[in-house]
């Protein structure tokens, strides 16, 4: 098999398996067409319910679950190089919605969009792994109505132990890190043992796969 | 809220009453079948039983180094600016944790599922110490709105109904809840996210310890461990000393392993990898406040264990409880104290003691289906079979166990004894010998639920002169261990075996020096009684240079060759024996279609629609799954039938102990037997015929049940 094919079928694999666990996979031509994909999941989405106190939100109409929602949408976006950043905050501004990269603390009751960057992909369950030392960016995922993860589909592995030596070494790199194996969204079978999706973290996982 | 049997007949009492929740039982039934399914369809994509010997290798080896990992897993952790500490018993590891609190001045605490912290009662400490504790697993959080345990590992909350927790969220929230799942699911996301944010202190568990660079883990689905061990300033992790890992490698592998046995996922949704304190923006040096609590509370001792230690390859999946027959029948509150399922009987033991354990620790069928599933193949039904010998060696055990036991060590006053019960029965068996026809009532009590068998008129060993067969220049020769059950009840299934082999020309030799083997006792927790009978057994066969030693009887079958090994490890005079006598055991089966090889033609097809119980001992005690399978194809139009390798029930003296439970499990298995249609249920055990015969007997089912000997010989092309 020629390497070209060989990363086709990882793609694929990992494609396949992140659909299974209910994340929805987007291939992305460019970083300008993701940031796009990022800016369309906030609007075509309802706004994010505000489900605890925030003095300074300007709130909406009550959403599916009786909270106040957001009337200034909000994508956080911490991890993207101050470029990426740039874009992404003027395809936001053009919408009206807020983007920031700081300060998430204060939004713990809930923000529309988060986006982080993976370090590596797993093929064969679909996962994203998340590596950082900073607290924005993890909870950049976890606030978030609807994560959004990008990927480059380089860095995806064809299964967990290829990445042991990766991983060890990231876990190295800063006095400490924390990292994250994500394979979907939120989920729970608790009552019931009926599946459901968003019980504490994003009600949707996004994942855009980029070239290179 | 946590609860265990005191006595026998208290728990039994308890039972009987969970035995009539019809939204348990139907719940653990559609939870039973699916897991089946869908743990055989992930499990497809690896290779299972590689990985399970993979992952119980490195858990036994990081068992025997346990101290040099906590070692190098303080100093990592340390150096990343962790804080480590050790605590001895519960009670110390609940002091650590309200130090921890108070030094910081913790006043709200969220806690991520932890059965370490469930193990030291924490949370009834941390309200002691008036502080405000919330459980932000969805189960977890429903349960302790109840004030119960929970009831299974993984999902600890479904023993409950949606309108069970409509009604909860409802008190909890002063406000009318629907009973739409997913409403209620988010009625817990938008409760629980104010308790996150307003919380001073995080606490998880811990999947795995990292020892090579002091890294914590955590597993789960709903993202609520991440939360806690982000938001709160503070984050105190309980962790078994067991959980340490050397590197990550061997918790990578096990990862392959945990989601899919707990719940059929290829990987839980997020594994979070905890590797130093890291940023925290609400302390003012902008850094986590991090304490690990390693829990010892017997570990050290139980590492040190040569038998015992294996616990320590649990990596808690729950899958144990989630294909044994008992716990789908009870549930988790009544299969457990605070650990639950298979590794729960014997977790109680050591962690709870002894006396939360006694009776629990009886509540195992033997069926090996939790062996056969186990993530690290921890042999579970024998740990379960030796703390009831340890809890009998204890304590003195029940006198009836122990009279038994002293009988069957002499197999002549056995033996003897066995035959007299056949005059003391004659009033009750009526016309038809098969049955004991009219015991009063008061004999039978719960056991009414079967037919009990009649003691046959002539054992198997007296009228062996008169039948043994004479085989001259044989092909091969073997020996047949008659087993009780045959021997004394059912002689006419050794008599089709018999037929069948000497037809094949096969010599039959019947050691007369032989007796029960052991599994009864072992069962009761009589192991001295159950040693001196196995050493017996195999010098009863030493000298006869079989070619194979037969057995009709699974359950015996598995046992000689599974158990005796460890039984008589100390018994140096026998070593050799017993490796001979072990290597040569085969069940009836395996014998006629792997060594005979009888197929179609040896036999004229009945054209009867025959179906099969696969019994517990046969398919997994020895692995024997298609032999049995083929030969009634070959005499007859098999009918497969639905659930055919769950247990029927009788587990020996099991059904005797807990006959609410066994007359439960043999209804399910009747009912589909019954729905395959089949005129003869044939199996390969004669404690399942004793089972189902009794049980078909009883409900006057239009079919019969025989060994599959039986069918074999009656359609034997001559």
């Amino acid at each position: 098999m020629s390497k070209a094919d060989s990363k086709h079928e990882l793609v694929e694999n990992f494609t396949a398996k992140a659909v299974a666990a209910n994340s929805v996979v987007h291939e992305a031509p460019s970083i300008a067409a993701a940031l796009q994909y990022v800016v369309d999941v906030c609007e075509s989405k309802s706004p994010a319910e505000i489900l605890a106190d925030e003095p300074d939100a300007e709130q909406g109409p009550p959403g599916p679950n009786d909270m106040p929602t957001r009337v200034k949408r909000i994508v956080a976006a911490p991890d993207l190089p101050d470029n990426d950043f740039a874009e992404l905050e003027k395809l936001c501004e053009v919408k009206g919605f807020a983007c920031i990269r700081h300060g998430l603390r204060k939004h713990l009751a809930g923000i529309d969009v988060g986006v982080s960057t993976a370090v590596f992909g797993v093929a064969p369950s679909g996962t994203c792994v998340v590596n950082t030392d900073r607290e924005e960016v993890r909870l950049a995922g976890m606030i978030s109505e609807s994560s959004v993860i990008f990927l480059r589909k380089s860095k995806i592995y064809p299964d967990l132990s290829s990445i042991a030596q990766l991983l060890r070494e990231r876990m190295n790199e800063a006095p400490a890190t924390y990292t994250t194996f994500i394979s979907g969204p939120s989920r729970t079978a608790d009552i019931e043992r009926v599946a459901a999706v968003g019980v504490h973290g994003p009600l949707e996982q996004h994942v855009i796969l980029l070239e290179g | 809220m946590h609860e265990s049997p005191t006595s026998l007949s208290d728990y039994r009492k308890q039972i009987d009453e969970v035995l009539r929740d019809d939204f348990l039982r139907k719940t653990l039934d559609t939870f039973a079948v699916a897991y089946r399914a869908n743990r055989e369809t992930i499990f497809k994509e690896v290779d299972e039983q590689a990985l399970i010997k993979q992952i119980a290798d490195s858990r036994d080896a990081a068992c025997k180094r346990m101290e040099e990992l906590y070692t190098q897993f303080k100093a990592e952790a340390e150096k990343r600016g962790v804080i480590v500490h050790r605590a001895a018993t519960a009670e110390e590891a609940n002091d650590i944790v309200v130090r921890i609190a108070r030094q910081n001045n913790v006043k709200r605490v969220v806690k991520s599922k932890s059965m370490t912290a469930e193990e030291i009662q924490l949370n009834d400490r941390l309200l002691a110490d008036n502080m405000i504790v919330d459980e932000t697993d969805l189960g977890e959080w429903i349960i302790q709105l109840r004030h119960e345990g929970p009831s299974h590992m993984v999902m600890p909350a479904i023993h409950l109904s949606r309108y069970q927790v409509a009604d909860d969220f409802s008190k909890a929230t002063g406000v009318k809840q629907d009973s739409d799942v997913q409403r209620l699911v988010k009625v817990a996301r938008v409760q629980l996210r104010r308790k996150f944010i307003n919380a001073d202190m995080g606490i998880s568990g811990c999947n795995f310890a990292i020892a090579e660079n002091g890294a914590v883990t955590t597993v789960t689905n709903e993202g609520n461990a991440r939360m806690c061990t982000t938001l709160p300033k503070v984050h105190v992790v309980i962790a078994g000393l067991d959980k340490l890992t050397p590197t990550l490698d061997e918790a990578l592998t096990a990862l392959l392993v945990l989601p899919r046995n707990a719940t059929a996922q290829r990987l839980t949704t997020y594994v979070a990898w905890m590797c130093g304190a890291g940023e925290c923006s609400v302390n003012k040096n902008d850094k986590k406040i991090l304490h690990v609590i390693f829990l010892d509370n017997g570990r050290t001792e139980i590492a040190k264990d040569p038998l015992f230690s294996q616990i320590f390859r649990c990596v808690r999946c729950g899958a144990c409880a989630n294909v044994c027959p008992v716990y789908r029948l009870v549930g988790g509150h009544k299969m457990g104290y605070i650990y639950i399922g298979a590794i729960g009987l014997v977790l109680t033991y050591f962690y709870h003691g002894k006396d939360k354990a006694k009776v629990l620790c009886q509540n195992c069928v033997g069926c090996e289906s939790c062996k056969t599933v186990c993530a690290g193949g921890i042999d579970l039904p024998r740990l379960i079979r030796e703390i009831r010998a340890r809890v009998n060696a204890e304590q003195g055990g029940d006198t009836v166990p122990a009279l038994l036991g002293a009988v069957m060590a002499n197999r002549k006053l056995f033996h003897t004894l066995l035959k007299f019960a056949k005059y003391a029965q004659k009033p009750f068996t009526g016309g038809d010998v098969q049955f004991q026809r009219h015991l009063p009532a008061i004999f039978l009590g719960k056991h009414g639920f079967k037919a009990l068998p009649a003691i046959a008129a002539k054992s198997f060993r007296d009228r062996w002169k008169e039948i043994a067969p004479v085989v001259s220049s044989p092909k091969y020769r073997v020996a047949l261990f008659s087993g009780c059950a045959q021997d004394f009840i059912y002689p006419e299934q050794l008599e089709a075996c018999v037929r069948i082999l000497a037809s094949k020309n096969v010599a039959v030799e019947l050691p007369m020096e032989q007796s029960c083997c052991g599994l009864p006792l072992d069962m009761m927790g009589q192991r001295k009684t159950c040693t001196d009978v196995a050493k017996q057994n195999v010098q009863a066969f030493a000298n006869g240079r079989y070619d194979a030693i037969i057995t009709l009887c699974a359950s015996c079958g598995s046992f000689l060759k599974h158990t005796y090994p460890h039984l008589l490890e100390k018994e140096k005079s026998v070593q050799y024996a017993l490796r001979d006598f072990v290597d040569k055991v085969t069940d009836f089966s395996s014998f006629v279609h792997d060594k005979l090889g009888l197929s179609t033609e040896d036999f004229t097809n009945s054209g009867e629609k025959v179906t099969y119980h696969a019994a517990c001992h046969i398919c997994r005690g020895l692995g024997v799954k298609e032999a049995p399978r083929d030969l009634i194809a070959s005499a007859a139009a098999y009918a497969p039938c639905a659930e055919e390798e769950v247990c029927c029930g009788f587990g020996g003296t099991y059904s005797v102990k807990f006959p609410e439970v066994s007359a439960q499990l043999l209804g399910n298995k009747l009912d589909n037997l019954a729905a395959t249609g089949a005129s003869r249920v044939v199996v390969d055990c004669p404690g399942c015929v004793m089972q189902l015969r009794g049980g078909a007997e009883k409900k006057k089912l239009p079919f019969r049940v025989t060994h599959i000997a039986e069918l074999l010989a009656e359609n034997l092309k001559c």
